[in-house]
């Protein structure tokens, strides 16, 4: 019985404290051992046991609408149209490649949208610090107002309030696609901005943690040292900031990606707008679904991992 | 911060603060400069398109729609005194607890927890009611009722899975882990989909649930995955030493975990949990697109009346208020928790 001798449970393993290894406890050594694995084992039944259950119904369910799983219909021309985008599509082509151009689609107004969000979010979190008193209430108010509305109201605001209702900002959308020569349409102006304005008053809010996690003596330093306000920011500041605004700043980089699936609401084909299409057409539910969840693995996959490399660089430089 | 002038400052000094927070250097003054045209012109469009351009009556004549849905207009009391009931809790939580009885004060919470249950009774059936089905609930009401739900049914299996994630049992630790780290990897509108459209797949032929339903136990499920990893943080922020004292009072494992590291935890992680509370309330906007006429829901079948054609912006900025007003109100709520639960500490 481990009664605080060497072997101590609390300081050999901090995260579990076992029923079975307290003061109070006087079990023999055998059940002991046996009662976890017990515990575990109807765990383990009782979940698999759901598990089979619930995929039985869904065999039978699926078997009564003769939709057995398969994914030979990716074959199949999609046959629905599609908003312009980076890769070109034409309604024979398959659903395999409609799900492509989805994805490419949400690839698209992810990278962009982070990136404008991080723009925006540094702004706002800096501003907060500034010696403007307008400036500092302006940033303030922006986060005060855009994280306190749903994702989806940004999202039909920008869109049918602003997009749909002014000529002119439809215009000014194609102004800007024939100058940079990319299919830019309105539907992806309005997710990217309403994306970036949500997510960028989240990403200030980051900015303005990890700046205020910098000792204040630094700002006297630079300051006596004849820094310049805007120049202590940028090379005093922000470079220290950026250890603790990196790891915030990965979960909001991935919200956002989850928030780009709200497409659905402005009509740009998106890879979720795609599967629940392909659901619509053929019925099929958990194929598209599988795809669906395949492609928000790899894009959390590929944003962790590029920030993952970020903060290693981060780390090795400071 | 001396942004505020305290009253009747001296003129001289009024007019140095203006020059230090304002005009300090040229680029301050630029600054300045431009965001006052910007942002004075900008308020100055919005007040001549609020007051002389937009139409108004879109959000005048559907108060009730908004508020309270198609609910049957002959048992609309119901609904309004839900909304009333609600209102006074957050009026008693929001006041100083020396306001009011110490009893009262005890009883808050179960009052929030009680007020689900009140609100199915009033709007459903029971009580010797006339019955409404839940396909007559929407506009606020229904938002409100998602959330608290959500939030019900999110708390509980959120701590139990923080437990879990850390429990000594390999499995139980791998099975919550998986489960978490699925959810916190969907889009909602993705889990959302899946509870509308494809629960029923994995029911036995004949069982079904309503809409209202599916959502809460769709939002439910989704939520709990980021309160408990909230709730993980709290649990994490626990010195040891706390564990060893409860150890060495001998308090069973059970014990120590309800009433040593528990309380602490949720303490620690309750501007976390506010957080997601508020982010429950937002998310119950995507239920639109799944065929429930919550808030923004009605609001897309008002938008839909011909008489209200292109109205659009006064809705769109009518909503953001609603939702807007609603999250600050459950901020401060929490706030006020937050600050009670810390007085309560000094004792």
């Amino acid at each position: 019985m481990a009664v605080f001798t060497t072997h101590h449970p609390l300081i050999n393993e901090p995260d579990s404290l076992s029923p079975e290894d307290t003061l109070v406890s006087k079990r023999p050594a055998w059940r002991r051992k046996l009662l976890p694995i017990l515990l575990q084992a109807g765990i383990g039944l009782l979940v698999l046991g759901a598990i089979a259950l619930l995929l039985s119904n869904l065999q039978i369910n699926l078997l009564r609408r003769g939709l057995e799983l398969s994914f030979d219909w990716l074959g199949r021309p999609a046959r629905f149209p599609l908003s312009r985008g980076l890769l070109p599509y034409q309604t024979e082509d398959s659903y395999a490649w409609a799900f492509a151009v989805g994805f490419a689609n949400s690839l698209q107004v992810v990278v962009v949208g982070l990136i404008l969000a991080t723009m925006l979010g540094v702004i706002g979190g800096a501003a907060s610090f500034s010696s403007n008193w307008l400036l500092r209430k302006l940033a303030t108010l922006y986060v005060a107002v855009a994280r306190n509305v749903p994702p989806l109201l940004h999202l039909l605001f920008w869109y049918v309030a602003v997009f749909l209702g002014f000529p002119a900002a439809r215009g000014s959308v194609d102004a800007l696609a024939s100058w940079l020569r990319l299919p830019i349409s309105v539907e992806f102006m309005a997710l990217l901005i309403g994306l970036t304005v949500y997510t960028g008053a989240y990403i200030a809010e980051v900015v303005r943690g990890g700046i205020n996690s910098v000792p204040r003596g630094q700002w006297e330093a630079a300051r006596s040292l004849g820094f310049g306000e805007g120049r202590t920011l940028r090379l005093i500041i922000l470079p220290q900031a950026l250890r603790a605004i990196l790891p915030g700043l990965n979960s909001q980089y991935i919200n956002l990606a989850k928030n780009s699936t709200l497409a659905i609401a402005v009509g740009y084909s998106d890879i979720f707008s795609i599967a629940n299409t392909t659901f619509n057409q053929t019925g099929r539910a958990i194929e598209a679904f599988v795809l669906l969840l395949g492609g928000f693995l790899a894009v959390n996959l590929l944003i962790s991992g590029v920030m993952n490399l970020l903060n290693r660089l981060v780390l090795q430089r400071g | 911060m001396a942004d505020t002038p305290r009253p009747g400052p001296p003129p001289a000094q009024l007019l140095r603060r203006l020059r230090r927070g304002l005009f300090s250097s040229h680029l301050d003054t630029l600054i300045t400069v431009v965001l006052a045209v910007v942002c004075g012109s900008g308020l100055w469009s919005l007040l001549h398109w609020a007051l002389l351009q937009a139409d108004w009556a879109v959000v005048q004549d559907n108060i009730r729609l908004y508020f309270n849905g198609n609910f049957p207009v002959s048992q609309i009391w119901r609904s309004w005194s839900w909304l009333g009931l609600l209102g006074v809790l957050c009026i008693l939580t929001l006041m100083p607890s020396r306001l009011l009885p110490p009893a009262m004060v005890r009883l808050l919470p179960l009052f929030w927890v009680l007020i689900l249950p009140i609100g199915l009774l009033l709007l459903a059936a029971g009580l010797g009611f006339e019955p409404v089905k839940s396909r007559f609930w929407g506009g606020l009401q229904l938002s409100l009722l998602l959330t608290l739900g959500t939030i019900l049914m999110a708390l509980p299996l959120g701590v139990l899975l923080a437990l879990a994630r850390r429990s000594s049992l390999p499995l139980l630790r791998w099975l919550t882990t998986g489960y978490i780290e699925l959810m916190r990897g969907m889009p909602l509108i993705a889990v959302l989909f899946f509870g509308q459209l494809m629960i029923p797949l994995f029911l036995p032929e004949g069982w079904t649930f309503s809409r209202v339903l599916r959502a809460v136990l769709s939002l439910g499920f989704f939520m709990a995955a980021y309160m408990a990893e909230d709730v993980r943080g709290g649990l994490q922020s626990i010195p040891r030493t706390q564990l060893e004292a409860a150890r060495s009072l001998g308090l069973s494992p059970l014990l120590t975990v309800a009433l040593v590291e528990l309380p602490q935890a949720l303490r620690t992680a309750l501007p976390a949990l506010a957080n997601q509370c508020v982010a429950s309330l937002q998310n119950t906007s995507l239920l639109a697109y799944l065929g429930l006429i919550e808030l923004l829901g009605i609001s897309r079948s008002i938008l839909a009346n011909p008489d209200y054609l292109g109205r659009h912006l006064e809705v769109y900025l009518w909503l953001a208020l609603v939702y807007w007003a609603v999250c600050i109100l459950m901020t401060s709520l929490a706030r006020r928790v937050e600050r009670s639960l810390k007085v309560s500490d000094h004792h």
